[in-house]
């Protein structure tokens, strides 16, 4: 048994090595370097300019930073705000024709999002959406949407109506029902579709280059020149500025998550000081 | 008086795919349950007893009549302005809040403080038996301690009738006694009124002061437990209670071909009667075979066929003329008596029950 055990370990510790950590090390070395070419194994000049230029210089990484985080947060509120009715209803109400909604809000996951982003792009240039934050937060929406409604009603399956029946006699009303029973059985999913939809927002490319026009900067934006021919230490390190925003995202995320079960813990133990 | 007036309530459930008729209706109910009743619908499962219920909790619509309670009608009043409280065949206790909370859930949602909920629902931990649980989560709980805790959420916020659903059905026999013995204790300490829905006949029996017998949408009949043993109103009633020895008649005569062993009804209800139920412990063994019926008595004659040991006494198995009779004697008796024997069975024709079907 222990054996096993540790041999599985072994072999999950190889595998994690080599497949993630182990494609940072030429990254974090090429970030390094200064004009590391075929056919050195190991740059041969260290060099921390491309860092100066993607932190320091007047290169705008921060405010990207700061313009792909908002996106996604917003985009991941406005996800929650319609996710949790439609899949309350698509699971909860003999709807007809309810696999037609259902097509319908998974198609973006199915369908290459940047085909309706063509369309939608005439629309908002109509509407004077582009080159605009909004536009772009609407735009993310279509791929993200689908990861939130499938994590919302997963979670709505498993909540009986019983529940809220119970908290009906109890004599709770809509907003205490969905507040204080509904809501805590949904939270771990729709931190689950969250962290999707926060990723998902935060790789957009295609999306955000048609309908921003390039002038709404997210990191993707400014991060993809450079790998398509620029300079390949800036690209590298813009690659790794990119890996650890989405992972402080989801540590925020992760917190907030746990500061909120803090609370509901600190409240019920203030009942033994009472 | 807060009585619970039902009047010619009525529900219909339609199948979606055809919708000519109903799959299942609650055929009109007209009841009236008085303040502090412990009042049992008892049924089958499918008889429509739950739907009645959900439909006193306001959790389904009515299609037709009304509910008043004392002098207000509620008929159209939500479930959570009714102030009534349900005890469900789970415990449904709400997993991310300790017993405590969930026992006071309640009090707030009437906004109650929170010092004062804490302490009403220790209050009523300490009545069902659950002292100093209170910071303890619903999974750390036995099935019986949950459904406890269930029982006090309901009756904290002083509910003007408690509604339960198969509450104790999920509990294993020993349990459920135990439920019972508390239940019935809580019902007389607080004279909340009651409505429980069973399938089971002793819990039914037990616990309450009137029963309504429910089958197919229909409510059957409403009585006391003692007068629906002793006097179902219909075939249907005496076989959900499970009565034994049903002899089926015609023309007003029951009982055995041999006009000896038969009653006869001379009366004005000769017509409509079909059935005479004659219980087990009205009938009285007697190895004697010179017995011969008379005018006040009625005698069967048969063999014995089994004897099963029940509870302090026995059942004895009588394979008659033309079907089986059972009747209940004592320990003593029992050693008289052996399996293959003749045997001869009495009954006083005052006692005697007739229903009609």
């Amino acid at each position: 048994m222990k054996r096993q055990r540790l041999l599985a370990n072994t072999f999950l510790f190889i595998f994690l090595l080599m497949f993630i950590v182990l494609p940072f090390v030429p990254l974090v070395l090429s970030s390094f370097s200064y004009n590391w070419k075929w056919p050195n194994v190991l740059p041969e000049i260290f060099s921390l300019s491309a860092w100066k230029y993607v932190l320091f210089d007047n290169s705008g990484t921060w405010q990207a930073i700061g313009t792909s985080l908002l996106i996604a947060f917003i985009v991941t509120a406005i996800n929650i705000i319609l996710a949790v009715p439609a899949a309350n209803a698509l699971v909860r109400y003999p709807l007809k024709g309810r696999w037609l909604f259902e097509a319908i809000i998974f198609a973006p996951i199915v369908i290459p999002a940047f085909v309706a982003v063509l369309g939608i792009h005439l629309t908002f240039l109509r509407f004077g959406l582009t080159e605009t934050i909004f536009g772009v937060v609407l735009a993310h929406l279509s791929p993200t949407l689908p990861y939130v409604v499938r994590a919302a009603m997963t979670s709505y399956n498993t909540l009986s109506i019983d529940w809220e029946d119970q908290a009906r006699m109890l004599g709770a009303g809509p907003l205490s029902r969905f507040y204080h029973v509904v809501l805590p059985h949904l939270l771990p999913g729709i931190a689950a579709g969250a962290s999707l939809s926060i990723l998902i927002s935060l790789s957009q490319y295609l999306i955000t280059f048609i309908i921003g026009s390039g002038q709404v900067m997210t990191l993707p934006i400014l991060l993809f020149p450079f790998i398509s021919g620029g300079d390949p230490a800036i690209a590298s390190a813009y690659s790794l500025v990119f890996a650890g925003m989405a992972v402080a995202a989801l540590l925020i995320l992760d917190l907030a998550l746990k500061r909120y079960y803090k609370k509901k813990q600190a409240a019920a133990s203030k009942g033994v000081r009472e | 008086m807060n009585q619970l007036r039902i009047i010619q309530l009525e529900k219909k459930f339609e199948d979606r795919k055809k919708d000519e008729n109903p799959v299942f209706s609650l055929k009109p109910v007209h009841l009236t349950i008085k303040e502090g009743e412990f009042f049992s619908l008892l049924g089958p499962s499918g008889c429509g007893k739950t739907t009645l219920l959900k439909l006193l909790a306001g959790l389904e619509q009515a299609d037709q009549g009304e509910i008043w309670i004392g002098e207000t009608e509620i008929t159209n009043v939500p479930p959570e302005s009714r102030n009534f409280a349900m005890v469900f065949q789970q415990p449904l206790l709400f997993p991310h809040m300790n017993i405590e909370d969930n026992i006071a859930f309640g009090l707030k949602m009437k906004k109650v403080k929170r010092a004062e909920r804490i302490e009403r629902a220790r209050e009523m931990l300490g009545h069902v038996g659950l002292k100093g649980y209170g910071q303890r989560f619903p999974d750390e709980l036995s099935g019986g301690q949950q459904q406890r805790a269930a029982l006090a959420r309901a009756l904290v916020s002083d509910p003007r009738v408690l509604l339960m659903d198969e509450p104790f059905s999920a509990l294993d026999p020993s349990l459920r006694e135990e439920m019972r013995i508390l239940l019935s204790r809580i019902h007389q300490e607080f004279g909340t009124t009651v409505v429980f829905v069973t399938h089971d006949r002793e819990e039914a029996f037990h616990l309450s002061d009137r029963i309504g017998v429910m089958s197919d949408g229909n409510l059957l009949q409403v009585a006391g437990a003692k007068e629906l043993y002793e006097k179902p109103a219909s075939i249907q009633v005496a076989s959900f209670l499970g009565l034994k020895n049903i002899l089926k008649g015609s023309a007003g005569k029951f009982g055995m071909e041999n006009r000896s062993q038969q009653v006869e009804l001379a009366d004005s209800r000769k017509s409509s009667m079909t059935h005479l139920i004659i219980h087990p412990e009205k009938l009285q063994l007697s190895t004697d075979l010179e017995k011969q019926s008379t005018a006040e008595e009625i005698i069967f004659e048969g063999i014995v066929k089994q004897l099963r040991f029940n509870h302090g006494f026995y059942l004895c198995t009588v394979q008659t003329e033309n079907t089986l009779l059972e009747c209940s004697i004592s320990s003593r008796q029992a050693e008289t008596v052996s399996i293959g024997q003749k045997v001869k069975l009495s009954a006083q024709l005052k006692g005697l029950h007739f229903v009609s079907r």
